[in-house]
């Protein structure tokens, strides 16, 4: 294998990490926190790349804005899902994912029947990086960057703010945390924002890269709900990345020798082993080590 | 009731897993099976193949009954079971079109097939005793990617010996059941009499085990997994056993609609589709397999109504419908009655403790 | 799998561990535990915070795996069993906590626990202990709504159900008024005359006083004392444990 071939293979790998993180990333968060799947989530990548989309087309703003605007927008969205609908399950998770998944059916047939099967695409930037024969998309590695770049903010925000040490204490431990005086609702209501803004993000980001139909968000959940499953909740930052390197690091190989499919397919075997023998995901299974070293049993 | 859990067929029948007791139920239970029966003698050709294709959903919802509402499984999945099984049916079937039998050696076929890919999934998640959110979002997985694949099998080299899979157009031409004489297609007396019957027997058969004592057990592990781990049992055994049991009968649902139709498509393994049994169910009320019968019936009603009129808002109106269940009707609307205006109490169990299961 | 019958034949030891060894982190909650418990016996375990006590029971029930050594059960060793496994070998455990099916019935409750183990024939134990505890009363009451100690009660009733040869309680008098602790030490006492090894894990000492043949002390996870009741309350040391250090 020459060394194009190699950079080549290094590029998708990045690519494909990319996809997973920011595909996954607000679901996890979600997850993680407020205990809660939220079905609906392709749905609000979809929105996403629609706000983007009739931003740029019927506004005519700058790409940037348009896709702030997504952020924002989606942003909002998810913490009027979080008030009127999945604050009201918070004792029973199934229901919730029931209920989002209504959502979910609303959005992408309500999107159907007001905007019609398709839109027009916003354009490419078409930066392309060219290197022994290879030519590589730059706008694809700058969603590696911001991949990256929403990582380190996100975890800036859990261990470097008072919001987020206040978000950390929830998760370990919601009833003390609210005997402390912590306003755990609102918590959940801004978690549950920063999530959805983040799926704004990544509908936002890729709309230029894929059309845009209602039914869209369907092509990033089956890859985000296995990157979810197989992080685990315990730790959505170490499981975002460890799960999205992990499971990239399979479907890389498998999609460029043997298709998309068999990637894909791939990727579903991997989380049925993975979880067979690590339940609560890889995240679970490092907070389970970190609690060994640590912890104290009082009989 | 005595604690060996020995008791006669009229008690097991009448327990309190499930609603409706006593002989005003019964009869008239008994009379509508009868009027189901006579219909033939004085329905439309059209009427009873419309009948049938309801019916025929009904395995399935009461799978999906007894996974969801007596086990604490949710399931995407039920009609990914459906679909493998009308498939692998159909493969079969239009391979051995000649062969004596090659209808009956067809539904084994496509009922073993969803058996099997249920069975190796329920091996993974159940002993694995990963989180019950997981297993909706991996079933949810599946169908997404069987539905892709399928669709794009458009191709001639994608077929199995002389049946094409046909893409998203879907597999067509699928021979109906045929036993001996009879040939059970969608427009004849004789499917409908199999679907009504085949019915009858799954409901009863159903209502019979959630009030034994295996369907108490599979109750108590939906209440508390250690608790029932504690007192013996092997619960991820048995977990697997209700997930097979409720793939096997989505299975059915699918041998017998391909029999009726004639025909099966990718959309009927992908997502939208797998939100129709949660919707029955949800509305139904998942605790009592005759909610989730009535609804299954009445949604299935609604939306052909709909197809009718209007298709293109059903699924917004199912996604409505789903949200305002959940939302209002937690327990399904049928059982909300049932609790109101006749007293019944599903033993519904604790929310997910901890909501780890 | 090592199977030493002649472990209870001769000399009648139902339970016993061997070098029994569990830590969580850097603190070792069982070190080198050396328990044997004969068939037929009533025994009480106590000791202060932090002995072992619920690890120990952990370990016996099969819901921690030990670091190392092994533990026998009718000469069996069950060290890598699953719970359900020993319950089925006639290992079964009362929780601290009761953790009954709520919204069901008394009756279906006891329809459970009895399945998994049932033999078909009459439990003529469990029929004995419903009616001396009264719960043949309330059959057909949801679970939930029985006063805490009818809770507990049921509890081990259920233990009760999967006829076994050994019952762990661990702290069966919690919440209890005196009038019922007293009930069911008198409950336990006949049970145990009947043929039935109990172990239990108290800290009310007014009921371990009611019951206990015999006491084993166990302090930083190995057994401190052994001996009648008699001889652990005269005992300084034991008191000292308890009063004295942390």
């Amino acid at each position: 294998m020459s060394l194009a071939d190699l950079v080549s293979l290094v590029y998708q790998y990045l690519d494909n990490i990319a996809f997973l993180l920011l595909a996954a990333l607000g679901l996890m968060i979600i997850l993680g926190v407020v205990n809660v799947i939220n079905l609906a989530h392709g749905e609000l990548i979809m929105l996403g790349a629609y706000i983007t989309t009739i931003a740029y087309h019927d506004a005519n703003l700058p790409l940037p804005v348009c896709m702030l605007l997504s952020v924002l927008g989606v942003g909002l969205f998810g913490m009027a899902l979080e008030r009127f609908v999945v604050r009201r399950f918070y004792g029973d998770r199934l229901a919730a994912l029931v209920a989002t998944w209504g959502v979910s059916l609303i959005l992408s047939q309500g999107a159907l029947l007001a905007l019609g099967p398709s839109m027009p695409s916003v354009p490419l930037p078409a930066w392309t990086l060219h290197y022994e024969g290879y030519s590589f998309g730059g706008y694809r590695l700058l969603l590696f960057a911001i991949a990256l770049a929403a990582i380190i903010a996100t975890w800036w925000v859990f261990y470097r703010t008072k919001f987020g040490i206040r978000t950390r204490a929830t998760m370990q431990n919601p009833d003390m945390t609210r005997a402390l005086g912590v306003d755990t609702r609102n918590i959940y209501l801004l978690t549950f924002g920063a999530g959805s803004a983040l799926a704004g993000l990544t509908g936002a980001l890729y709309a230029p890269t894929t059309t845009i139909v209602p039914l869209m968000g369907t092509q990033f959940v089956d890859v985000a709900f296995i990157t979810v499953v197989v992080g685990g909740g315990a730790n959505p930052i170490i499981g975002a990345i460890a799960s999205a390197a992990l499971l990239a690091g399979i479907s890389t190989p498998l999609s460029s020798i043997l298709g998309t499919f068999i990637g894909r397919i791939g990727l579903l075997i991997a989380a049925l082993v993975i979880i067979r023998f690590l339940p609560r995901g890889i995240s679970g299974y490092w907070q389970d080590l970190r609690y060994q070293r640590m912890a104290r049993h009082s009989s | 009731m005595n604690l060996r859990g020995r008791r006669g067929l009229a008690h097991t029948l009448n327990g309190p897993q499930e609603l409706g007791h006593g002989p005003v139920f019964w009869v008239c239970f008994a009379a509508v099976t009868v009027a189901a029966l006579a219909y033939p003698a004085f329905g439309s050709v059209f009427a009873l193949s419309n009948l049938a294709n309801f019916c025929l959903y009904v395995p399935m919802g009461l799978g999906l009954a007894l996974l969801w509402g007596y086990n604490g499984v949710l399931s995407f999945g039920q009609s990914a079971f459906f679909a493998i099984a009308g498939y692998v049916y159909g493969v079969i079937a239009g391979n051995l079109i000649d062969v004596p039998g090659g209808s009956l050696l067809a539904v084994a076929g496509g009922l073993g097939a969803s058996v099997l890919v249920a069975a190796v999934f329920g091996y993974f998640v159940f002993y694995g005793q990963v989180s019950g959110w997981i297993i909706p979002l991996l079933l949810l997985v599946l169908s997404l990617i069987l539905e892709t694949f399928m669709g794009q099998t458009a191709g001639y080299q994608w077929r199995v010996g002389s049946v094409l899979f046909g893409g998203y157009n879907g597999m067509t031409g699928i021979p109906s059941l045929q036993i001996g004489e009879w040939d059970f297609g969608g427009a004849s007396t004789a499917f409908y009499y199999l679907v009504v019957v085949l019915t009858l027997l799954v409901y009863l058969g159903l209502r019979i085990l959630v009030n034994s004592r295996y369907g108490h057990v599979v109750t108590a592990i939906k209440d508390d997994v250690e608790r029932t781990r504690a007192l013996g049992y092997n619960v991820n055994f048995i977990q697997i056993q209700v997930f097979v049991l409720a793939a096997a009968l989505a299975g059915l649902s699918g041998v017998l609609y391909v029999s009726w139709g004639n025909y099966i498509n990718p959309a009927s393994m992908g997502l939208l589709s797998a939100t129709l049994p949660v919707i029955w169910t949800a509305v139904g009320g998942r605790r009592s397999l005759l909610a989730v019968l009535l609804a299954t019936l009445t949604l299935r009603w609604l939306a052909d109504t709909l197809a009718v009129r209007g298709g293109e808002y059903a699924f917004l109106i199912m996604g409505v419908l789903l949200l305002a269940t959940m939302l209002f009707f937690p327990e399904g609307i049928v059982v909300s009655l049932a609790r109101r205006y006749g007293g019944w109490k599903a033993p519904t169990g604790a929310m997910n403790r901890s909501g780890s299961r | 799998m090592t199977n030493r019958p002649e472990l209870t034949r001769p000399d009648g030891v139902l339970l016993r561990t061997e070098n029994l060894v569990k830590a969580f982190g850097g603190v070792t909650a069982v070190d080198h535990l050396n328990f044997e418990l004969p068939a037929g016996e009533l025994r009480c375990l106590i000791g202060p915070n932090g002995a072992g006590k619920s690890t120990l029971f952990g370990l016996l029930s099969g819901l921690h795996r030990p670091d190392s050594g092994i533990i026998l059960f009718k000469g069996e060793d069950i060290t890598r069993l699953p719970p359900y496994q020993r319950v089925r070998r006639g290992l079964c455990q009362k929780f601290q906590t009761t953790r009954i099916y709520r919204d069901l019935t008394v009756a279906q409750n006891l329809l459970i626990a009895g399945g998994a183990r049932s033999r078909g024939e009459t439990n003529e134990r469990l029929e004995w202990a419903l009616s001396t505890l009264r719960l043949s009363e309330e059959l057909d009451l949801r679970a939930g709504r029985l006063p805490h100690s009818h809770q507990q009660w049921l509890e081990i009733c259920l233990t009760l159900a999967t006829e076994p040869d050994l019952v762990l309680l661990d702290e069966p008098t919690a919440g209890m008024t005196p009038d019922e602790t007293a009930v069911t030490a008198r409950f336990l006492i006949d049970l145990n005359e009947h043929g039935l090894t109990v172990l239990v894990v108290e800290h009310d000492m007014a009921f371990v006083r009611l019951i206990a043949h015999r006491v084993t002390v166990l302090h930083y996870g190995r057994i401190f004392s052994y001996g009648t009741l008699e001889e652990i309350e005269a005992n300084q040391e034991v008191r000292r444990i308890y009063l004295g250090e942390q």
